[in-house]
This record gives C-alpha cells, sequence and structure tokens, in this order.
C-alpha cells in the first residue's frame, strides 16, 4: 500500500493499531446518586416540612402527637355518645330504684343501658345524632388519611434531617431553626437542592416557607382583605377566623381556579395588565360561587366547628376554668404584628413576650361600675359562702341536704368572676408605659396610639389584636354563617384591587418563583418615608407599606439573621440605622440593656423612667413645666436627677442574672463602635461569637435588639411625622387665617386653655370632649394637623422656644430608650436627612408641646 | 418548580412548522444526548459516540445538525407533526406551543408511584401567519432562516452555561436519568408535550390532586 517515496513515514513507537473499544477508550466513574437530596422537586413543600419537623421537635414527637389526637378524637365522641344514650340518668339521680337483693346501694353499671336497647336508642334517636356522627366520622377518617400520609411523607423529611444535615432526632428539639436552616444552606453547595443557583440563602428559604403567609401581612397591612367591619351597634370591629382565612387561601392560593397555578407561580395572565377587568369579573364570580358553596355547607360547616371547638378546649377549659377569661392574640393581630418573612415560632416568642405587658394594660382598664357591683357581689356571695362552710364545717351532714354541695360551688365560682373585675389594690394605671413595653415586642401599632395609650378607644382597639379567649371562640363559632356574607357582599366587590394587588406586587425570583415583591424588604421599592427611608424610597402611596413594615421587616429579619447579605442599598440602611442606634446607646450604655431586664414588665420606676416611656417623662416635666410658668430650671432638675439615676440602675443590672446578655450587648456595641459604617462587619462580627456562644443566646440577645430599634423606628417615626405635619399646616395657616384662632388663643393663654387641645388629655384630670377622641387613623390625623398648627406657632414663637431648650434635651433622654440624647448633645443626635430645614427646629422637643 | 424554563418564539408560515420544530427540538436534544453507557465491572464506564447528520430544510433556508438516529429521529418527528395537525385543525389564531420537558425519574415506595422531576423545560412558543403571495414567502423563507440560525446559538448559549445537569448515574440507576431504550444513542430523559393556544392553565386532575394534597397538608 505505501510505496511512495516520501520523507513521511509512520512512527512505529509511537502509534499502535489496537482493536477498538477496550484498554484504551476513556473511562468514567459514574457520580452516581450520593443523596437522593439533589434537586428536589417541590421545594416549598419540603422547607415547610422540614420546618415543621423541626417545630414539632422531631418525628417521633410529631408521630405520637399525632397518633394520640387521633385516639383522643375517637374518644371524645365515643364518650359523649355513650353519655348521651347508654346512661338510665333515672338511676344515677336516684329517681329510679333498682330492684337489687343484696345491697341497697347503687352501682355505676347498673346505671349502664343493655347494649341491645342502647343501639336502638342511637337508631331511634333524631337524624341529628346521626348527622353528627357521620360528620365525625368523616372527620376523624379525614385526619386519619392525613395522619398516613404524614407519616409517609414527614419519614422522607426524618431522612433529610438524619443523612443530609447530620442531626439526630434526638438533638433537634435543642438546635434552633437558625442552626438547621445554616446547614440547609450549607448542603446546597453539595447536594444542590434548588438547581437555579449554586447557594441558598437564607432569605430564599424564607420566602419559600412563608410564600402565602406574606402576601396575606401584605394584603392586611395594605388593608385590602374586608375584615374591618362598621356594624351600627357594636362599632369598629374586625372579624377574621380561621374560616375566613380558609376560604382567602383557598381563593387566592390553591382552590381550584386560584390566581396561582401552582405553589410558586403565579397564572401569567394575572401578571399583564390587559384585561384586568375581565379577571376581575372572573374572580369576582368565583367568590359568588365559593360564598354559595359555603351557604349551602353552613350546617356541616357549624357542626364541625362546633365539634372542632369542643374537641379542642374542653380538655383545656376543664384544666383550668380561668384560661376562658384569658387573653389570647386574635388572628388578625397576628396578621397585623407579623413582620414580612417571619416564621411562626419567631412571632409566637415575640407575642408570648409582649404577653404578661398585654394583659396588664388590658386589665387596667375595668370599669368602675363593674367594679362597684362586683364588689358589693362578691360581698353578698361570700357572706352566703362563709355561712355555708362554717356550718358544714361544724357538722358534714349539712353537705347532704339538698342543693347545699351545688349552692356552694356556684357560689365559688361567682366569687371567682366577680374578682376577675375588681382591680388588684396595689396596681398602678400607667397604660402609657406599659403600651411601651408592649410596642417593645409587638413592634407595630397605629400612631394614634401613642399618647392615648389611657384612653377607653385605644383599649378597645387593642382588644381587636388582643381579645378574649371566650370571643375567640365565639368568632370561630359565628364563622360559618359570618363567612359566606363577607365573602359575597365585601370580598367580591374588591376584585379587582386583588387583581391589580397581584399583579403589581408580585415579583419572580430566580431560584424562588413569585412572590410578594413586599417580602423583598427593598426600601426602595416599599419603603415609607416617614419611616426612615426618605430620600432613599421611591415608592408611590400606594407602594408603600404602612406602619413601617417594610422598614421594620428589614431590621428584623437582619437581626434574626446576622449570616443574611442583603443587597448594597439594603445593607446601607441597616448599618446607617444601627449606627444611629448605637450612638444614642453610647451614652447611657447601660441603658441600652435596660430593656432587656425590664421587658417582661415595668418592675421598676428607674427602670420605666429612663427606658423612655415618653407621655409620662413629658407629663411630669410638662406639668412641671407649665406649672411653673417655663420654669427651664425645674426642668434641667429633673434632668440631672435622672442622669443621676442612671448608673444606679445600670449598676443594679450589672448585679443582675443576664450579665452574659450584657456582656454581649456591650461587645457589640464595641463592634459597631469599631466598625461604625458597615453593618456587614458588625454582623461578621456576632458570626465569630457564634463559635463560643450558643446561638440560642445569640437569638435572645437579637429579640432585645430588635426591640430596641423597633422602639427607636417608632420615636422617630413619631418626630419626624410631626415635623412633616407641623410643615405642613405651616404652611396652610399662612393662607388660611379661620385656623388662626386656635393658636393664637394658646399662645396667649397655653395653661388655662389646654383643654382645648385634642391632646390635651395626657393630664388625666381634663377629659377632652367626646369630638376629640380619635376613633380611625384618618380621624386622628386630621386632629393632629390641627392641633400640630398650635403646637407649630408656638414652637415658632420666640421666647417660649428658648425657655424650653434645655428641656427639650431631656424630655429625649427620657424618651429614647437608651437615654443618649441628653450626653451626646445636639451634634450627635440629630437624625440628618429627612427634615434638613427643620434641623434647628428640631432640637426643640415636640413632645413639649404635646404636653400642653 | 425546581427546574429551568426556557421559551423560544418562532414566527412561521403553516407548511414551515414542520421544519421549525424539527430543527429546534433536534438541535436541543443533539446537545442533551451522549453516547451509549458500557458500563464496566469496576463501576466505570465508557461512552459510545454519538453520531451527527445534516440536514437540509425544504421551506426554509436552514440546515441544522441533528443526531444521526433514525428512531430519535421517527419519535420527533410524531411529535411534531401530531402538533403540527393539531395546530391546523384548531382553526383558531394559530397559536401554538410545544415543550420539551428533560427530567429525572426518582423511585418512590409503594405507595407512591414514581416521581418524575423535571430538571429542564424548554418551551417553543410557535405563531402561524398567513402570507399573501409568493414575493412574501421568499421573504419569509430567509427570515426564518436567519432567525432559526439565532435561536440555535441561543440554545447553544444555553446549555453552555454551567448549570445543574443530572449527575452521571450507576449502572442501576442509568434509567431514572437517561432514556436508554434507543440502540444507538442515549439522550436524557424526556417528554414532549404540545398545547394549543393558551387554555385554560392547569387540567382538572392536576388540580384535583392538588385539593387532595392541600386537604392532607392542612
Amino acid at each position: 500500500m505505501a510505496h511512495f517515496d516520501t520523507e513521511y513515514q509512520r512512527l512505529e513507537a509511537s502509534y499502535s493499531d489496537s482493536p477498538p473499544g477496550e484498554a484504551n477508550l476513556l473511562m468514567h466513574v459514574p457520580e452516581g446518586a450520593k443523596s437522593q437530596w439533589h434537586h428536589i422537586e417541590n421545594l416549598d413543600l419540603f422547607f415547610q416540612r422540614v420546618y415543621n419537623l423541626h417545630q414539632k421537635n422531631g418525628f417521633t414527637c410529631m408521630l405520637l402527637g399525632e397518633f394520640f389526637e387521633l385516639v383522643q378524637l375517637l374518644f371524645v365522641v365515643g364518650f359523649t355518645v355513650f353519655l348521651a344514650n347508654c346512661v338510665d340518668y333515672d338511676i344515677l339521680f336516684a329517681n329510679k330504684f333498682v330492684n337489687h337483693t343484696d345491697s341497697s346501694k347503687v352501682t355505676l353499671p347498673d346505671a349502664f343501658l343493655p347494649v341491645n336497647v342502647c343501639s336502638a336508642r342511637i337508631q331511634d334517636n333524631n337524624a341529628f345524632v346521626i348527622f353528627v356522627l357521620i360528620i365525625s366520622g368523616v372527620f376523624w377518617l379525614h385526619r386519619l388519611v392525613k395522619f398516613i400520609y404524614n407519616v409517609c411523607c414527614y419519614w422522607e423529611i426524618r431522612s433529610f434531617y438524619i443523612n443530609a444535615l447530620k442531626m439526630n432526632m434526638s438533638e433537634l428539639p435543642y438546635a434552633t431553626w437558625q442552626e438547621v436552616q445554616a446547614r440547609i444552606v450549607e448542603i446546597q453547595k453539595e447536594h444542590q437542592i434548588c438547581i437555579h443557583k449554586k447557594e441558598l440563602t437564607e432569605l430564599d428559604i424564607y420566602h419559600r416557607i412563608l410564600r402565602f403567609k406574606n402576601y396575606m401581612v401584605a394584603m392586611v397591612n395594605k388593608s385590602l382583605l374586608p375584615v374591618r367591619f362598621r356594624l351600627p351597634v357594636f362599632g369598629d370591629c374586625v372579624f377574621y377566623t380561621r374560616g375566613l382565612k380558609y376560604n382567602f387561601e383557598l381563593i387566592f392560593f390553591w382552590g381550584p381556579g386560584s390566581l396561582f397555578e401552582n405553589e410558586w407561580s403565579l397564572k401569567p395572565e394575572y401578571k399583564r395588565g390587559g384585561n384586568r377587568l375581565e379577571l376581575a369579573d372572573r374572580l369576582a364570580s368565583r367568590i359568588l360561587w365559593i360564598g354559595i358553596a359555603n351557604l349551602l355547607l353552613c350546617p356541616v360547616i357549624l357542626v364541625w366547628q362546633i365539634l372542632y371547638a369542643f374537641f379542642s378546649y374542653t380538655e383545656v377549659i376543664k384544666r383550668e376554668p380561668g384560661s376562658l377569661g384569658a387573653r389570647c392574640w386574635s388572628l388578625y393581630g397576628r396578621c397585623y404584628l407579623r413582620h414580612f418573612n417571619e416564621l411562626d415560632h419567631e412571632l409566637m416568642s415575640r407575642l408570648s413576650k409582649g404577653y404578661k405587658a398585654a394583659s396588664k394594660y388590658m386589665n387596667c382598664f375595668l370599669s368602675p361600675l363593674l367594679t362597684v357591683v362586683a364588689k358589693n357581689v362578691a360581698f353578698f356571695a361570700g357572706s352566703l359562702l362563709a355561712v355555708l362552710i362554717a356550718l358544714t364545717i361544724y357538722d358534714e351532714d349539712v353537705l347532704a341536704v339538698e342543693h347545699v354541695l351545688s349552692s356552694v360551688t356556684l357560689l365559688g365560682v361567682c366569687i371567682t368572676v366577680c374578682r376577675s373585675f375588681i382591680p388588684d389594690k396595689h396596681m398602678v394605671f400607667c397604660p402609657e408605659q406599659l403600651l411601651r413595653v408592649i410596642l417593645a415586642h409587638i413592634h407595630y401599632m397605629p400612631d394614634h396610639w401613642q399618647g392615648n395609650a389611657h384612653r377607653y378607644e385605644t383599649r378597645d382597639q387593642f382588644s381587636q389584636l388582643f381579645q378574649y379567649k371566650a370571643v375567640f371562640i365565639l368568632e370561630e363559632l359565628l364563622s360559618p354563617v359570618v363567612t359566606p356574607i363577607i365573602l359575597i357582599f365585601c370580598l367580591r366587590r374588591k376584585s379587582l384591587e386583588i387583581i391589580d394587588f397581584f399583579r403589581n406586587f408580585t415579583v419572580e425570583v430566580i431560584g424562588v418563583g413569585d412572590t410578594c415583591s413586599f417580602a423583598q424588604m427593598d426600601i426602595r421599592q416599599h419603603g415609607h418615608p416617614a419611616w426612615m427611608s426618605e430620600g432613599k424610597t421611591e415608592a408611590s402611596i400606594y407602594q408603600q407599606a404602612e406602619d413601617g413594615k417594610t422598614e421594620l421587616s428589614l431590621m428584623h429579619f437582619a437581626i434574626t439573621n446576622p449570616q443574611w447579605q442583603p443587597p448594597q442599598e439594603t445593607t446601607h440602611f441597616i448599618s446607617q440605622l444601627k449606627e444611629r442606634v448605637h450612638r444614642e446607646a453610647t451614652g447611657f450604655p447601660a441603658d441600652a440593656h435596660q430593656l432587656s431586664l425590664s421587658e417582661s414588665e415595668p418592675r421598676s420606676l428607674v427602670a420605666n423612667l429612663l427606658t423612655g416611656p415618653s407621655a409620662l417623662a413629658s407629663v411630669h416635666f410638662g406639668r412641671d413645666s407649665y406649672l411653673a410658668n417655663h420654669a427651664a430650671a425645674g426642668v434641667s432638675d429633673g434632668a440631672s436627677a435622672l442622669r443621676s439615676l442612671s448608673p444606679i440602675s445600670s449598676s443594679l443590672h450589672l448585679r443582675g442574672s443576664l450579665s452574659v446578655a450584657h456582656n454581649k450587648t456591650s461587645t457589640m456595641s464595641k463592634a459597631m463602635a469599631g466598625s461604625g459604617t458597615d453593618a456587614r462587619t458588625v454582623s461578621s462580627g456576632s458570626s465569630a461569637w457564634e463559635g463560643q456562644l450558643t446561638s440560642l443566646i445569640l437569638s435572645e440577645y437579637a429579640s432585645t435588639e430588635m426591640s430596641i430599634h423597633a422602639l427607636y423606628m417608632h420615636e422617630l417615626h413619631k418626630q419626624q411625622s410631626r415635623g412633616e405635619l407641623s410643615r405642613h399646616t405651616w404652611h396652610r395657616q399662612e393662607s388660611d387665617e379661620s385656623s388662626d384662632s386656635l393658636p393664637e388663643e394658646v399662645r396667649s393663654q397655653p395653661n388655662p386653655h389646654s383643654r382645648n387641645f385634642p391632646r390635651s388629655h395626657t393630664f388625666p384630670t381634663t377629659v377632652a370632649s367626646p369630638s376629640a377622641i380619635p376613633t380611625s387613623a384618618s380621624a386622628s390625623r386630621s386632629k393632629t394637623i390641627g392641633q400640630e398648627g398650635g403646637s407649630s406657632h408656638q414652637r415658632y414663637s420666640g421666647p417660649t422656644t428658648d425657655s424650653f431648650g434645655a428641656g427639650g434635651k431631656v424630655v429625649r433622654s427620657a424618651r429614647v430608650p437608651m437615654g443618649g440624647w441628653a450626653e451626646d448633645g445636639q451634634a450627635a443626635s440629630r437624625h440628618h436627612d429627612p427634615v434638613p430645614e427643620e434641623s434647628s427646629e428640631d432640637e426643640m422637643p415636640p413632645q413639649i408641646q404635646k404636653v400642653t | 418548580m425546581n427546574c429551568r424554563s426556557e421559551v423560544l418564539e418562532v414566527t412561521v408560515e403553516s407548511r414551515q412548522v414542520e421544519e421549525a420544530m424539527l430543527a429546534l427540538l433536534h438541535t436541543i436534544l443533539l446537545h442533551r444526548s451522549t453516547g451509549k453507557f458500557h458500563y464496566k465491572k469496576e463501576g466505570t464506564y465508557s461512552i459510545g459516540t454519538v453520531g451527527t447528520l445534516d440536514f437540509d430544510c425544504d421551506y426554509i433556508d436552514f440546515t441544522f445538525a441533528r443526531v444521526s438516529s433514525e428512531e430519535l429521529d421517527r419519535v420527533i418527528r410524531k411529535a411534531v407533526s401530531e402538533f403540527k395537525d393539531a395546530l391546523s385543525n384548531s382553526g383558531s389564531d394559530g397559536m401554538g406551543q410545544i415543550s420539551l420537558e428533560f427530567y429525572q425519574k426518582k423511585k418512590s415506595r409503594w405507595p407512591f408511584s414514581d416521581e418524575c422531576i423535571p430538571w429542564e423545560v424548554w418551551s417553543i412558543k410557535v405563531n402561524v401567519v398567513n402570507l399573501a403571495n409568493e414575493q412574501e414567502r421568499q421573504i419569509c423563507r430567509e427570515k426564518v432562516g436567519e432567525k432559526l440560525g439565532e435561536k440555535v446559538i441561543n440554545v447553544v448559549e444555553v446549555i453552555n452555561r454551567h448549570e445543574y445537569l443530572p449527575k452521571m448515574p450507576t449502572q442501576s440507576e442509568v434509567d431514572n436519568v437517561f432514556d436508554t431504550s434507543l440502540k444507538d444513542v442515549q439522550p436524557y430523559l424526556y417528554k414532549i408535550t404540545y398545547q394549543i393556544t393558551d387554555s385554560l392553565g392547569t387540567s382538572v386532575s392536576t388540580t384535583m390532586r392538588r385539593l387532595i394534597k392541600d386537604t392532607l397538608a392542612l
């Protein structure tokens, strides 16, 4: 073959023509499925289950708990039926004699009817019993199927915990969610659970777990859901039950024909604005159908609810009868108070911390009339009871007299009830402080509550968030009837708004899917200028989250998840805020920890003064200054008194048992001082501690830090909105002389006419006219404008301002939780950017006006 | 959800539908196929070769490369012609969507059937236009050719990214990742579905399944 005479020759050595396929083929080693955890289909559900399993303390606990629930249910139904049909009560009540031969004693088995009689009675009985039995049977079967399904699903999650996360079920109850989450983030790098990104962030996980909850929180925040009603007799009220919530979720998120295609994506047609009217029509008709279905199923649901309430609460009532009178955070409250991206356990711990203060606050408002009545009823009932008991002690045969035992019991109950209406003799009425402590935990409250804490209206509104448990159960029972009405008449009208809401506030995030854009916590898109994000936000009024939700949620998330890397601007916002808080904390470092100590309830007066119940402090100083007619000296006396108190309190704290938290806080402060500008360095500092300190302490500390931030932000918001309003009214007044009358009057004789100020009620003695009572946010706002008209005038009038100069700082020092104002003086303590032209006036304490 | 989705949109004349679809589907599958795996005893394997073939379109000025596997071609042609028929029979405005979904199987225990978890979905949206005269058809022929060329480059770019792919399986699991039914080539498990116009999203069965699942999850 090769007969050419060329230079080209084959290199014999390097080339050997072996048969193909065998030795020289490139061999690969399969990676195989080292784990089955790569690429999970439904991450939403997966993370939810991971979270649930963690919250339920592991597989065995969950399994046992659910199993016993099933058994309990069966027992309760069976027992109820048995009691109703198989017991001969005549024998029990001794109305009928049993013809026993051997003894006259009646035994329990005597009272039982024979089985055949019993079943005959059940069959003969009215259809209602059969109906209830069938429904509870269905209920039980549903629970059973769910139980089996759950066991299968959670078995997988269990092996995920053990094999992938390397956590035993036994250590799960003692691991925080943050730890679990950190491990999930870690294994993403290895297993790629989510295929879109190389790394998961904490926010991704939160988004997936809380996707729909974030939507609900946002809708409540933007008052889109019809849960507030104005009824003729009851006035303003909130109706939001589990049934209603279930229906909302059914309509929006997962029911047939809902807005969502699946767990993670909104249907594409809802993302386009083109046919919004048509979509709104479709939604409205769906709501109508669901409403009608609710109406038709009403009896079934009612029975179901009653059974449910019965099963869930009888046991509780038996155990502690007082619990019905006790309060709980209402469903609406939970929605209103929830941050974006806040998991259940975080919310619950926050609310539980506020529980004591909240119930104390509510107890401040016992009606004096009721108290008088209760006292007297208790007196008479008590004397009867005392006599009966005394007689019984003398001779216990008294008990055998008919109805003596029952009347003793009844009287006892009566006294217990009455006693709950009689306030504690040693209780001090200090609602403003309590409200402040509450605010430190619940983080949200309407603007007009502050300074109005003692009013009945504020209390009523607060009770919408914090209702009686009995009311809660009653609402639940009413819900099957009310829900269809709300759906058909209220929600249907809002269908267009709802469509717009979902279109405008849904963003598609890579690796997460469609989420509520509020949950991104982007200050620029959803910040509210009155909540420190002025200048940073580009949101229109429609886009702004109310009540500073975006800002507070952001802070909350950043504090609970220090590892989280927020986007650039957000980092800036966080670091700025932290720096500000810190700067004010450096004045009295001790005060910063005040909160952690006095958080559950205002224990010591000193602590309270310093934690800054503004109203209290300002009332004191305000009164002083007014009574002494601008006696600035007196005020500064007060200031020095306060200042001298603070070291004492700090030393108290040092002696306190919370030294760990204290050390940590100061470390934090140092870290902040060191880094100053960058929040990332702060959090890296905090992550560095993690080695030494358990994350549980860290999370405890985090809640304190969040409390401080929440209080601070509310405070700043108050000042800012006041400045804002006064500026507006200032302009308005120039054009409108009719409003001049009020400020004029005030300026000339502030004291006698202080009654005319709507806020004059900070004096408990002068009760403002009913018209001045703010019943809704809008009303109070308009009122504040009027009143601020007065205050701004006063503020701008020369001599008065001077006399208040000293007092101003003092009031601030008392008001701001960390009390740094007085030390820092003017240079450090100003809030810089938002209202530059007013900054000089802002040195003036706005509180002074409120006092007048 | 946990899957990438890519959308391609083309506007073609009715007689070009088949070829355009073939071009895109074949291009994607070419890059998502490997040679047959030959497993050895020690748990290693060698990979066979993938032959390619140029295919000239009749109605479009376009030539694309496809895997030279008649079996694969037959499967795809069948799906595409079904789609084409459905599209022409629908009589509506000539909008349709064909999607190529790559998935993995996950074995589950007894009560549940095997799960098919998609990891990449290519949706090709087709818009059919009617042309008036021969001259426009000529222009369209060239235009569509250019457009398809762009799409192919687009596809290659996407595939070139370092993104999630199922890990190479061991012999026992090869059926969970690859379609091993063909004798000369081994594409990732895929599924071709089509949809004429955007009908009402999810079907009744999926809704029912979700409803049941959700009630259970309550």
